[in-house]
């Protein structure tokens, strides 16, 4: 909890310290990537020196389940270590994620980022199938909401030119969620369903980004893979592999400050493994049902978690507005507004909730903390 | 495994090599970006002028050369360009000159813009981004100063040129006056 008030007050102390800042500045003094470069997310860049880039993104992310699917999974107890399968019926979770995104240029090639994201989560399931209600189970809901974990990123810039631009990151993400949360029932809600992972992910990255017709169009690729370590439960969230292919443009000479985009998003979840006995539910016709579940393999073993791990492809089409090119005042220098859906296109849940059409709304805003020049 | 999951993959892999293609088209259009260093000495380049003829840097060799690095789109390109003309005015005869290097537009848009803000400095056409990438540039806009030798004095990057600080540096140089060692990046 002090953890997560530290970091509150840490967000709240560099906005402030910007702010004040940039009231007493001159705007920027040269067209580094960011803020010259038709581009969208400028989080994945690296800023030239000195320039300090704050992301707020806002992201509404509702799960469902997909035509033909139960939704029937295991149940993770990772307190007890046991996996019950054929125990839960997903039924619906959305999350909800305020990022704040601060991008920082150390120099002109070397960046430093800290991504720190807010979560509301609500989930609905049903708890309990074989046991309770006559082995229907019952409705649980859960909900929480909090700081998650906390990604510390380091960004070099392979290929710097005026046309183009490789950056390689690699990134530290912190298990600052939580991982305790408990759900109405008073149980500790799945690892799945917490804000956090509870232990070290590792994150390596690489973004490109050309210029097409200089100023008007480019294209990017950002590909990044996650490998996060067993945390403390015996839980461990299966490596992510992303990768983003599209394009921006800017449609009209005349209107400088409007950028559509356009990319493709796959992305492929391992499954998770935990550390944990086996047993499955009772069902109609075992001696008993309803009753306690039947436990198949006592030994505390790394087991797949069945039902985790996905392979989601999406289409996301969006439109940036320049706020400096838009409205002429020093509260809209090196700002943007930026918004996006993510519509799916294909998508493989493994019979768990699948992720739907997501929005995504952003604000950036650069400060140019230190002069570039001679 | 499900035709589904196989035609995800596919879509996975159809990015990756959609990327290499992108990536090694603009690695064989880009490479090379090197910053010069500050005392050594300028490599030389071809470029025509908004009148298509051919300009060397070397034909200037014996002239304090200011090459900038420039964009219409670039607000604080355009914006110090008004510091660069007057000081091409007050120097043009005392040995000074100023080669305007335009990135990557098309001529119509910078005559128009030459024209319309009476520029009378030369401005050369960098089409394909190669001087830039000579010159280590990566952000507009960027200004070197070069010697009577052919030798760079200053690196600049960034909208910070004033008149003043032209005529200064300009000043420097001509007396032979050693320049800051913070411009060696």
């Amino acid at each position: 909890m002090a953890g997560k008030r530290f970091i509150l007050g840490f967000i709240l102390g560099v906005a402030s310290i910007a702010s004040s800042w940039f009231t007493g500045q001159t705007a920027q003094a040269s067209c580094g990537a960011v803020t010259c470069f038709v581009v969208i997310g400028s989080q994945q860049q690296v800023p030239q020196a000195g320039l300090l880039t704050f992301n707020t993104i806002y992201n509404y992310t509702p799960m469902r389940l997909l035509d033909g699917t139960t939704g029937v999974i295991p149940a993770i107890d990772q307190h007890d270590q046991r996996m019950i399968l054929d125990h839960h019926r997903e039924i619906r979770t959305i999350t909800q994620t305020a990022t704040f995104d601060l991008n920082y240029g150390v120099t002109d090639r070397l960046g430093i980022q800290v991504t720190i994201p807010y979560l509301w989560r609500t989930h609905k399931h049903i708890d309990g199938l074989g046991e309770e209600n006559g082995g229907r189970g019952e409705l649980v809901p859960f909900k929480d909401n909090g700081i998650g974990d906390v990604t510390f990123t380091g960004k070099y810039n392979i290929l710097p030119t005026l046309r183009s631009m490789i950056v390689a990151g690699f990134g530290v993400q912190v298990p600052t969620g939580n991982t305790e949360a408990l759900d109405a029932a008073g149980h500790t809600m799945e690892a799945p369903g917490q804000l956090g992972r509870g232990q070290v992910g590792l994150i390596g990255s690489l973004y490109q980004t050309y210029e097409l017709i200089p100023h008007r169009l480019n294209q990017f690729f950002y590909g990044s893979y996650r490998h996060t370590f067993r945390n403390n439960d015996g839980y461990q969230f299966g490596d992510e592999y992303n990768l983003n292919l599209g394009a921006n443009g800017v449609p009209l000479e005349s209107a400088p400050w409007l950028a559509l985009t356009g990319q493709f998003t796959w992305r492929y979840l391992v499954h998770d493994n935990m550390s944990a006995s086996l047993e499955r539910s009772a069902r109609p016709g075992d001696p008993g049902f309803p009753g306690d579940p039947i436990v198949l393999d006592p030994t505390i073993l790394n087991r797949s978690v069945p039902n985790t791990g996905a392979t989601y492809f999406a289409f996301s089409p969006g439109f940036q507005a320049s706020l400096d090119g838009l409205i002429d005042s020093p509260l809209t220098k090196m700002s943007s507004v930026y918004f996006y859906a993510q519509l799916p296109i294909m998508r493989d849940s493994n019979n768990n909730l699948a992720q739907g059409t997501s929005y995504i709304f952003g604000f950036t805003r650069s400060f140019q903390l230190t002069q570039s020049g001679s | 495994m499900s035709r589904k999951k196989n035609y995800s993959q596919l879509a996975g892999v159809l990015l990756v090599a959609i990327f290499a293609v992108a990536v090694s088209g603009g690695l064989a259009w880009s490479m090379g970006s090197r910053v010069p260093v500050v005392g050594a000495p300028a490599e030389d380049f071809r470029l025509v002028d908004l009148e298509g003829k051919p300009q060397s840097l070397s034909q200037y060799r014996g002239k304090v050369v200011l090459v900038n690095f420039w964009a219409t789109w670039c607000k604080p390109c355009t914006t110090e360009m008004p510091a660069m003309q007057a000081t091409y005015d007050k120097l043009r005869e005392k040995g000074f000159v100023v080669l305007a290097i335009n990135e990557l537009e098309d001529d119509a848009k910078v005559r128009e813009h030459i024209k319309q803000h009476g520029h009378t400095f030369p401005v050369l056409m960098d089409r394909d981004n190669r001087v830039a990438n000579q010159f280590g540039v990566f952000g507009l806009p960027v200004s070197v100063f070069i010697d009577e030798k052919g030798v760079v004095q200053e690196y600049i990057k960034g909208g910070l040129l004033t008149e003043q600080l032209i005529l200064d540096v300009v000043a420097k140089i001509q007396k032979h006056e050693p320049m800051k060692a913070v411009s060696l990046r």
